[in-house]
């Protein structure tokens, strides 16, 4: 290179080492320690509780929050937010029962066929998002408002039909002693995780949501990656009403009710930014188990369902409270004191 | 100290953080008086405007109006001291009616009485027709207005608070036509009104103001009657030089080389039929003052903006650049002007930030880890002096010398032979200044075109192998190297292509 000149300025100065997104990592680490002081406090409970038999059915019955949390995630990273998530569930419950018609017939191209339509659908949000300038909130509301009443429609009210048998039995199999479903969970996350943070389409979401205007100017087409997060997000809902229609043995309309808001609360207690550009998906994965396992347990408890809710909200403030960047800074200074001093 | 005027000013600064924008400032203004403010662009002037409206606080020296202490905290604090501003980033509410502007914040009697709108509109009718403005309804939204129309809204509402001293900052931006405000202001002046006069426009201060103080980097360097001094003694006091950073060598001659970049007839917002060459190997400056429609040249050659006419050459061949997309791939590479809004990705990393244009092609079959990334960006990082330990920060983390070098190793990242650079080293320190000037030469030295433009004429004056002037949306005057000079950039740029050494672009 040309440029030995003895100028440099930057170096000697700044001494700080890298912190590489420590906050990320302390958030993760935070949220599943507090998982797992759940699931073992739970012990006090109930006797029965504590196990890895239950953690076996909370990793289960949180796998469909895991899901649907992914897309929301990637949405909520493009500066988005998606409410058609639940008809979206909803969608690909009803499909999977009526078109299979409880019969493994057609299984392959069928599972396939309904996420291309739930992509397709999620497309034309991010079209109304991005190309017509339709804010994320409505347009994912109206879209979400649509597809439950063509579900309606189609199903005259009753989703009638049974998923694939095939289905429902992977649902119950073990391997090697572990829950199929579990393992499914386990194999999905991994993909999320590299999808999200370790390929160029990752990086392109994380510099749309983090800067959607130098995004611009560095040459990024930001119209078709938000497009796609969405178009993902769908993807993701629609395989979460698969799942659930084959572990409940049927649909019904309101089926993706109970997943909107706790995909929204999963992202955001997983110290992803509601306001976009930050965030990681294991952090998601933590907040998904999180809520599952506090819901479990609060209806152990026999809760009445008003002050369950009450406390499931109270639980996501105080997350999100203690869950602060200046928190981790605050960390970070004290153990770096204590580790030099 | 003086108290012999309305406001006397003496040692006023003013800091942000490590940033002085104003260190030592002394005038006065007396009543009846039109008094200019004078400098370049970042002398202190907007500063100054600020802290006499109120808007910010200064961290020292001392502020007298009539002799009492004055210090506002507010805009409606140095109204009722009798301070009033026409801002030249106007500041009315595009959503509320002209009337419901001027009025504000008195459009009701209180916060819980309604406010009737035919008074309202009535009052406002009078205030516009005590200033001779018949032509704007009160009723119409700011929004729906011209510019001209909000301009004049703007400088009624400051008259209208029957002000002692009253601040037009930049007043004429957006008028054609001067003689309303002009005739407005003798009005007032006769009335014992002061008049701090913030204009570019060396020939509208010559008819309108008395006195002029001169700014220069901060510090005021004198006041003068206008009467008694010429325009190229005003230029000298206002071209200074600070502390600077060393200018590399320039190469012996680049007139043989093939032109890499070429502008014909082009047309884009307020600029009009602009053409010029760059050829490979060259640093082509541009200088002009704010707003003469340098951004619109930067933003068309980026693929930001589309050109309304003329044509864009690349390598010679006629080429279309409508998006960042095309720009890049015609080899062009865009620094932009706001690196905190159009460059900096400050929730990812150095090396995610540098790596961006060419992630694809540095992936293995689209996967990405920290090594690779870090490895694809050692050389560009290494072009402009980017230590390796910032790689792996969050880009919030780094300062703004070491960011701004990041957005560069970007621009270096996308191979391009042409670099479209506004204002680069705008607010960095010394030492990255250094390394933006070693890499540019370095870019230029290996057969690139750099096309800069700078609000530092120094650098335009030591880096470049030529420079064109832009002044009211055309090129004022296109200088070689030889007759390069601040003195004469700044005249220019002013409008002012008389002057005998140069050249005037046909």
């Amino acid at each position: 290179m040309s440029l030995e000149q003895d100028m440099d300025t930057s170096a000697g100065v700044d001494t700080r080492a890298a912190s590489r997104f420590g906050s990320e990592a302390i958030t993760i680490a935070v949220i599943f320690g507090l998982t797992i002081v759940l699931i073992l406090g739970s012990r006090f409970i109930s006797p029965a509780f504590g196990g890895w038999g239950q953690t076996e059915t909370i990793l289960f019955l949180s796998s469909f929050l895991v899901f649907c949390s992914f897309g929301q995630g990637l949405v909520i990273l493009v500066r988005g937010l998606d409410l058609s998530i639940a008809s979206m569930i909803t969608l690909g419950g009803v499909l999977t029962t009526t078109w299979l018609a409880g019969s493994n017939e057609g299984l392959w191209y069928v599972v396939p066929a309904i996420l291309v339509v739930s992509a397709a659908i999620g497309s034309i949000s991010g079209f109304g998002v991005t190309m017509l300038r339709i804010p994320p909130f409505i347009m994912t509301l109206a879209m979400g408002i649509i597809i439950y009443s063509l579900c309606l429609g189609y199903t005259q009210g009753t989703p009638r039909g049974y998923p694939a048998p095939a289905l429902a039995d992977l649902m119950r199999a073990h391997f090697l002693g572990v829950p199929a479903p579990v393992i499914l969970l386990l194999v999905f996350v991994a993909i999320a995780v590299v999808l999200q943070s370790w390929t160029v389409l990752g990086r392109r979401l994380y510099a749309v949501g983090n800067n959607p205007i130098a995004a611009h100017v560095s040459g990024l087409s930001t119209n078709k990656l938000t497009i796609g997060a969405y178009a993902i997000s769908a993807m993701c809902a629609g395989f979460t009403g698969i799942a659930l229609a084959a572990y409940a043995n049927g649909a019904t309309l309101r089926m993706g009710d109970d997943y909107l808001l706790p995909s929204i609360a999963a992202v955001v207690v997983g110290g992803s930014s509601i306001l976009g550009g930050k965030g990681n998906f294991l952090g998601t994965v933590g907040g998904a188990i999180l809520l599952t396992t506090l819901g479990t347990i609060l209806a152990a408890l026999g809760i009445e369902q008003g002050w369950k809710t009450i406390i499931e909200g109270a639980v996501i403030l105080v997350a999100l409270i203690i869950l602060r960047e200046s928190v981790y800074e605050a960390i970070r200074v004290w153990m770096g004191r204590s580790s030099t001093g | 100290m003086g108290t012999g005027g309305l406001l006397s000013v003496n040692e006023l600064a003013k800091r942000y953080g490590a940033t002085v924008a104003l260190q030592s400032l002394t005038m006065d203004v007396a009543p009846h008086e039109v008094h200019a403010i004078l400098g370049e662009n970042g002398a202190g002037k907007s500063t100054l405007v600020k802290i006499l409206s109120g808007v910010v606080r200064a961290n020292g020296g001392t502020m007298r109006l009539d002799g009492i202490e004055y210090i506002p905290h507010s805009i409606v604090d140095a109204r009722r001291a009798g301070v009033s501003t026409a801002f030249q980033e106007l500041s009315l509410l595009p959503n509320l009616t002209v009337a419901e502007n001027l009025l504000l914040p008195n459009v009701s009697g209180g916060p819980f009485k309604m406010s009737r709108r035919g008074e309202t509109v009535d009052a406002a009718r009078q205030v516009l027709s005590k200033f001779n403005v018949t032509d704007i309804d009160p009723r119409s939204r700011v929004e729906d207005l011209s510019l001209a129309e909000k301009q004049r809204v703007e400088i009624v509402r400051a008259f209208s608070h029957e002000p002692r001293l009253l601040i037009l900052d930049e007043p004429t931006a957006a008028l054609p036509d001067t003689t309303w405000l002009f005739d407005q202001i003798r009005r007032l002046t006769e009335t014992g009104v002061a008049i701090l006069y913030i204009s570019h426009r060396l020939g509208e201060v010559r008819e309108l103001c008395q006195r002029a103080t001169v700014l220069r980097n901060g510090v005021s360097t004198g006041t003068v009657d206008l009467e008694g001094i010429n325009d190229d003694e005003i230029f000298r006091m206002m071209v200074g030089r600070a502390p600077e950073a060393r200018f590399p060598g320039r190469t012996a001659s680049i007139a043989e080389r093939p032109v890499a970049l070429e502008g014909r007839n082009l047309a884009a917002g307020r600029l009009h039929d602009v053409s010029f060459t760059l050829q490979q190997g060259a640093i082509l400056g541009v200088a002009a003052l704010e707003g003469q429609g340098q951004v619109e040249l930067f933003r068309a050659l980026a693929g930001l903006d589309p050109i309304s006419g003329g044509t864009i050459l690349v390598d010679g061949k006629p080429t279309a650049i409508a998006s960042p997309q095309q720009a890049m791939a015609a080899g062009i590479s865009y620094v932009p002007e706001e690196r905190k809004i159009e460059g900096v990705f400050s929730g990812l990393s150095t090396a995610a930030n540098v790596s961006l244009p060419k992630i694809m092609e540095n992936s293995k079959a689209g996967f990405l880890t920290y090594a690779q990334d870090a490895r694809a960006i050692t050389e560009p990082a290494k072009a402009v002096e980017l230590a390796e330990r910032y790689f792996g920060f969050r880009m919030n983390d780094l300062s703004g010398g070491n960011q701004q070098k990041a957005v560069l190793a970007r621009a270096l990242m996308s191979d391009a032979r042409c670099l479209v650079m506004f204002d680069p080293t705008r607010g960095v320190d010394v030492g990255t200044k250094q390394a933006i000037y070693n890499m540019m030469r370095a870019f230029a030295d290996k057969g690139g075109a750099i096309l800069v433009y700078s609000s530092e004429l120094a650098e335009l004056v030591n880096l470049c192998d030529a420079c064109l002037v832009i002044y009211g949306g055309r090129i004022a005057a296109e200088v070689p190297r030889a007759e390069l000079s601040e003195e004469h950039l700044l005249s220019a740029a002013h409008g002012h292509v008389d002057d005998a050494p140069l050249r005037v672009a046909s």
